[in-house]
């Protein structure tokens, strides 16, 4: 089905539900406004209910220069068409509340709970209302509305944040972080504990904000893929494509089938090391260095091939607005495919090996499992979803770039059997986060595998016209850690109005809470390392 | 049983062969030549720094580590603290700017990692730089043995990628007698990353306390250095030394494993 029909179909549905809204159609996004908020309520009912959409993100964006006040704009996508649906609610300063949907969709919470924090605007009803990302910060200080500039000096007033006090006979808490004791980021977790078993956690993030939405609205656009690519290092290449494909629909540019070629095989690269890095640093923290030193060598040879395919370890500079900057020959095409079936042959002997090993099976099976409801409700993409048995991949879903030209093995029935019976075995453990990820593995080293010639179509085409202002896009990638989506509103002279950035690690991290209930204290390095989150990419 | 030990053996075989490098300091072909790590100014014989060419130059920075100034006499400053490696600006004026892969960047004091070019004084080392060398060589406090303690001030996860690249078998920074541990009390050198960020500040203060004198503290990376990207904004400081003095600059976007290396060399003087 194509764009027009598929919008078409949903339509007809809305129309039944409210005849009189307004609707703009935009590529595969459709627009409505809504003129009572208070409608807003049973619209969500509505969609969750008899369209089976789900929510993606909630984007604010302060358009009082245009007179327009505040928009609100609740983003739902399906998990069967390509569709997006914007819900678009008018918030005056003068009132600055809207209502909260979490009781429909219950991760409204985090979004509702970040506009606060951004443009100061309320969301009624919305049961925690602690701040999110800003530490410190004063009640009237808006980062994201328009009459802040970037470097206003905000003075922080210090006081202690208040973490939920579970209180009984025998309940100790323990803090842990920001700094933690390993290589990683900074993030605080608050263990309330009954003798060895975790029975409450509360995470506190934010300690990696470095106002990137803020900074993008002060840079010219095309530097602003340097800084998409820096809102998680290991995801540069999945947010740089979200934010160039944005863009380039903004302007409504093709680009040259070698660049999105080009696109495609570092994506998947960026996939590939960075599921080698988190199961062998799931096999660390269930104490088991051989299989884990194995995996970053094979994480070290993908990352050679990745300097000397672009220049940079991890892929910094791949891509721009219009295409790619660096061009792979046919014989670096060889070089892929000869290390790819190094590495994987060796993957697969380690891989028996772990099967056969008792003892990091039996840490890593029944550990930090997770509800299928819980994640449904939550909202949760890529592994964190997957490994439960809910298929969300965007590259299926809304497919873009070269995936849809993709043409992988067919599989015999027999292996589909083989495949359905595993996994009916995905419970939502730390194992079925494991084998996931060595699915989403083999996958990647098919589709590279299926690229076997180049297209010579040039590397990008340039943007010559100027972007018309105030014209918006969604752009959607899929990193190692799941769908990743980011707004933009281009502003007047190919400025940037408004760029909103909605990572998987952001709508994955509360699950962490839920997934560590019930588990031992020296089970949660292992059970965080399963997800993989970033906080980087969470804190912005 | 036994088909098990078959397949461990098997795998022993072919694991290490040839996985670590003999040597991470020296330079072989295990780094790409087109590998993005210092920039240097390197004219060719026809170039000329005028108005035009200096103001391409600065305009084509996207964090504005280049900056050129005219008085009298053209010159442009490139600040490696800055620069992301890009590569913007190597597109815009290939007859000045060349980039090299060389990792040996780590630097004792900020403006050392400025580089400046001029018409008229040709490009070599001064006197001055040679005696910042022959102070560094001078101060030694530690020992054979070094702890460190990473601490995240709010980075992109791309250098931490590159610091637990070191712990890989390939690297192996252990047999240097370099270890990572997991309090600032136990450590002798803070590896500090990101741009500082305002809600990091506290517990970089803290770490920084609670680490034992004397104390090194590295800066790594063009976020550390000086902000990089980020700069100097509402949410970040521009810089650790915005916060806590710093000892060593290891520039670079992220800079690689061996860069590390030497960075923590010349903090402890074992070059």
């Amino acid at each position: 089905m194509s764009h027009k029909e598929i919008i078409k179909k949903y339509y007809s549905k809305l129309e039944k539900f409210d005849s009189d809204i307004k609707k703009l159609e935009n590529n595969n996004e459709l627009h409505l406004s809504l003129n009572d908020p208070n409608k807003l309520h049973e619209l969500c009912k509505f969609l969750k209910k008899d369209l089976d959409l789900r929510l993606m993100t909630i984007i604010c964006c302060d358009e009082q220069k245009l007179n327009h006040g505040f928009k609100i704009r609740h983003v739902f996508g399906s998990d069967v068409d390509d569709f997006f649906l914007f819900v678009i609610l008018s918030i005056d300063e003068s009132h600055p509340y809207f209502p909260s949907i979490y009781d429909v969709f219950p991760s409204s919470i985090l979004y509702e709970r970040e506009i606060k924090d951004m443009f100061g605007l309320m969301a009624q009803e919305n049961p925690n209302i602690k701040p999110l990302i800003l530490h410190d910060f004063p009640n009237d200080v808006f980062p994201l509305r328009k009459d802040f500039k970037l470097n206003d000096d905000v003075k922080r007033n210090l006081k202690q944040f208040e973490f939920t006090p579970i209180i009984g006979e025998g309940v100790c808490e323990i803090p842990v972080g920001p700094i933690h004791a390993g290589i990683i980021e900074p993030g605080h977790f608050r263990f309330s504990v009954l003798g060895e078993t975790i029975i409450n956690l509360e995470t506190r993030l934010g300690y990696a904000h470095k106002g990137i939405e803020k900074l993008a609205e002060s840079m010219p656009i095309n530097d602003v893929v340097f800084l998409s690519e820096r809102i998680s290092g290991d995801e540069s290449v999945a947010n740089s494509i979200a934010f160039c494909q944005a863009v380039e629909k903004i302007a409504q540019l093709t680009i040259p089938q070698k660049a999105e070629q080009l696109r495609l095989l570092f994506a998947e690269l960026e996939r590939i090391y960075n599921h080698f890095g988190t199961l062998g640093g799931i096999l660390t923290d269930v104490g088991f260095p051989y299989g884990a030193s194995r995996l970053n060598i094979l994480k070290e040879q993908i990352m050679q091939l990745n300097e000397r395919l672009s220049g940079s370890r991890i892929l910094f500079g791949v891509n721009q607005i219009g295409g790619v900057k660096t061009n792979v020959t046919d014989e670096m095409l060889i070089d892929i495919h000869f290390v790819l079936d190094d590495t994987f042959q060796i993957f697969e002997k380690i891989l028996d090996l772990l099967k056969s090993n008792s003892s990091v099976m039996d840490r890593l099976r029944n550990t930090g499992i997770i509800e299928k409801q819980m994640a449904r409700d939550l909202g949760l993409v890529g592994i964190s979803s997957r490994c439960i048995g809910i298929e969300t991949d965007t590259r299926q879903t809304h497919p873009y770039g070269y995936y849809p030209s993709i043409n992988l093995k067919q599989k015999t029935p027999r292996e589909t059997m083989e495949h359905q019976v595993e996994l009916q075995k995905r419970i939502g453990d730390v194992l079925s986060r494991f084998m996931s990820r060595v699915d989403d593995l083999r996958q990647s080293k098919d589709i590279i595998g299926s690229i076997t010639a180049l297209k010579s179509d040039g590397l990008s085409k340039s943007i010559d016209d100027e972007l018309t202002p105030y014209s918006s896009a969604l752009g959607y990638a899929e990193s190692h850690r799941g769908e990743t989506l980011h707004w933009i509103m281009i502003g007047e002279h190919n400025s940037i109005f408004r760029y909103k950035i909605r990572t998987a690690s952001f709508s994955n991290w509360p699950i962490i809470e839920y997934a560590v209930l019930d588990n031992i204290v020296a089970d949660f390095p292992v059970i965080n390392k399963s997800f993989d989150f970033s906080y980087s990419g969470n804190d912005l | 049983m036994k088909k098990n030990t078959d397949k461990i053996n098997h795998l022993i075989d072919i694991s290490f062969k040839s996985a670590a490098i003999k040597n991470p300091l020296k330079m072989d072909d295990t780094i790409a030549t087109n590998y993005r790590a210092y920039v240097i100014l390197d004219p060719n014989k026809d170039f000329i720094l005028n108005d035009e060419t200096g103001k391409i130059l600065e305009n084509s920075c996207p964090t504005h580590a280049i900056t050129y100034q005219n008085d009298d006499d053209p010159k442009i400053h490139l600040d490696n603290g800055k620069c992301i490696l890009c590569g913007n600006c190597q597109v815009k004026s290939p007859e000045l700017i060349k980039i090299t892969n060389k990792f040996d960047l780590a630097k004792k004091r900020r403006d050392d990692l400025i580089e400046t070019f001029s018409m008229s004084v040709p490009f070599e080392k001064t006197y001055e730089e040679l005696g910042k060398e022959l102070k560094n060589k001078i101060d030694k406090i530690f020992g054979r043995s070094l702890a460190i303690r990473e601490i995240d001030a709010g980075s992109c996860n791309g250098c931490e990628i590159e610091i637990n690249a070191l712990n890989n078998p390939v690297y192996d920074i252990e047999r240097y007698g370099i270890t990572f541990v997991a309090s600032p009390r136990h450590a002798d050198v803070l590896l500090v990353t990101g741009p500082a960020s305002k809600n990091m500040e506290r517990a970089l203060k803290i770490a920084y306390d609670s680490t034992p004198n004397p104390k090194i503290v590295i800066a790594v990376g063009a976020c550390a250095c000086s902000g990089g990207i980020f700069g100097n904004n509402y949410a970040t400081t521009g810089g650790i030394d915005n916060i806590v003095p710093v000892n060593v600059y290891i520039p670079g976007c992220p800079p690689r494993p061996q860069a590390l290396l030497y960075g923590i060399l010349v903090a402890i003087n074992k070059i």
